[in-house]
């Protein structure tokens, strides 16, 4: 099965490891699933092992104006083709499993998301900071304040 | 014998630019390390949500003293794709030229900084003296020897005159001529052998753990490319070899800059021979239509990533930028476990460190 076959990887997804994915066509150039935030590290385990996607370009994390009580997380692959994982978090409550078990590349991509959006990595001893000063006190700089939700 | 931290940097002697590392040593070897960045971060993912497309054009080129060029290039494909606008196919070589100038630079900027570091002053003289050249044909052309201007959304801001592309013919056959040189002199120096070879090995299989791209991934034999894996335009209609070493070690990777430096200097030649006549650029809305999109390119250290997302306005609501240095650092605390003392600025130096681009 090639990884460019998203129907086809999403119903492998929906047998193999029991995860409801869902096709999110938004990203242009892009291929992406979108994913429940609790099934991560399962996900990346069946991408890194049985589809051979080693490859991560980076994390992105985004909270979008028209739902501000969530951040958006989109791990984003290469495997011959541009392939994402996207999943959301509450900014509540902001918790993802760590990936950096599985693919040791990703240590600085969830440092900078933990230091620039508060997420808490579960399963990683520390995410000490990557970018910001070290007596930054003034709360993770890409949150957007009451100010900035309207 | 005791394990021994010292703590280097954040201003240091081995780079120009500001990195803090802790390196474990124990005698005269290096138990393991870790850095710290942030020294040069600038904020520039949030200063762009408050900057318009057009501003944010010269806010990018401003991330890397290096490698300027490409940075603004893929944000522009990014900005164009979400338009939908046609951009002359000119304009798109135009861009591809500057960028090989600007790998031809930054590889030879770094076998300077190799060689001065294994103590080959000469090499180091000879290298920037000949980086030069490729910035003066930069500066013929766009008036700036590390800013260059050169993108705007829908093309670019200047044509070649016919001057121009004769003294760019001249001076890319002569620089190649030195290149050569160069790569004879650095294969046949035992000095640099002996410093390099063998020297802080990385295996495939790291590389792929690590996620490290570009130069340092092609010389432990990992094939990619992003300007034949996801080609932006025109390395689609472009023909060009990728040089990859299967040795993975200090001197492979200075051996496949130098011969990337050359394959980039035959690309230059052969985009001046099949540039197409026409216009360089085309007026583009100020307004970006609501949507998202990825954009990869092949800077001179590798994969340069770009997330990018509108939400109708003139402003980014979200630009995301991976630059390739990032993906190389997180491979370094590994990379110096095991090594001699004497050799860390081998290995440091031997990823083509941007810390300017990490930080962003």
């Amino acid at each position: 099965m090639k990884i460019n076959n998203l129907d086809a990887l999403r119903k492998s997804m929906a047998d193999s490891l029991k995860v409801d994915c869902e096709v999110y066509r938004g990203i242009d150039g892009d291929q992406t699933l979108r994913i429940p935030s609790a099934e991560l590290k399962r996900v990346v385990s069946f991408l890194v092992d049985q589809m051979d996607c080693r490859h991560l370009s980076t994390i992105t994390a985004q909270q979008r104006v028209e739902d501000p009580d969530q951040i958006e997380v989109i791990y984003h692959f290469w495997h011959g083709i541009s392939f994402s994982i996207m999943t959301m978090v509450s900014e509540e409550l902001p918790r993802l499993p760590e990936i950096v078990s599985i693919l040791p590349g990703a240590d600085f991509y969830e440092r900078e998301v933990a230091e620039m959006f508060g997420i808490e990595f579960v399963g990683r001893e520390e995410t000490p900071p990557l970018l910001l000063p070290d007596d930054w006190d003034q709360g993770p700089p890409f949150i957007r304040n009451e100010d900035h939700r309207e | 014998m005791n394990k021994i931290s010292i703590p280097i940097g954040p201003q240091h002697p081995l780079l120009k630019e500001p990195l803090s590392m802790q390196i474990d040593i124990s005698g005269e070897k290096v138990l393991g390390g870790s850095l710290r960045l942030g020294y040069v971060h600038r904020g520039i993912e949030r200063l762009a949500e408050q900057r318009t497309y057009v501003q944010n054009v010269h806010l990018i080129e401003r991330i890397c003293g290096i490698c300027s060029h490409i940075h603004t290039t893929t944000f522009c494909h990014a900005v164009e794709r979400l338009l939908e606008i046609d951009v002359p196919q000119r304009a798109y070589y135009i861009r591809a030229m500057m960028c090989e100038l600007e790998r031809v630079h930054s590889h030879l900027l770094w076998l300077g900084i190799i060689a001065k570091h294994v103590g080959l002053d000469t090499i180091f003289m000879h290298t920037w003296h000949d980086r030069e050249l490729a910035l003066d044909i930069m500066e013929e052309l766009s008036g700036g020897r590390v800013s260059h201007a050169t993108n705007q959304i829908g093309g670019v801001r200047f044509d070649l005159t016919d001057h121009q592309e004769a003294m760019i013919r001249t001076t890319i056959t002569d620089l190649s001529l030195r290149v050569n040189n160069l790569l004879d002199v650095i294969k046949n120096e035992p000095a640099l052998q002996a410093r390099t070879r063998g020297v802080a090995k990385v295996s495939p299989e790291m590389i792929h753990q690590y996620c490290v791209v570009g130069p340092v991934a092609r010389a432990s034999g990992v094939d990619v490319d992003f300007r034949r894996d996801d080609p932006l335009p025109p390395y689609d209609q472009l023909d060009f070899n990728v040089i990859t070493h299967n040795d993975g070690d200090a001197w492979a990777r200075t051996v496949i800059r130098a011969e990337e430096a050359r394959e980039s200097l035959i690309l230059c030649e052969r985009i001046l021979n099949e540039m197409p006549d026409g216009p360089v650029h085309v007026r583009a809305p100020r307004r970006v239509p609501e949507g998202e999109v990825v954009i990869r390119s092949e800077a001179p250290r590798g994969e340069l990533f770009y997330y990018l997302r509108s939400d109708g306005s003139d402003k980014p609501a979200r630009l995301k930028i991976r630059t390739p240095t990032l993906a190389a650092l997180s491979l370094l605390p590994k990379q110096l476990s095991s090594i001699q003392v004497a050799d860390i600025p081998v290995v440091m130096a031997g990823i083509d460190l941007c810390i300017a681009c990490a930080d962003r």
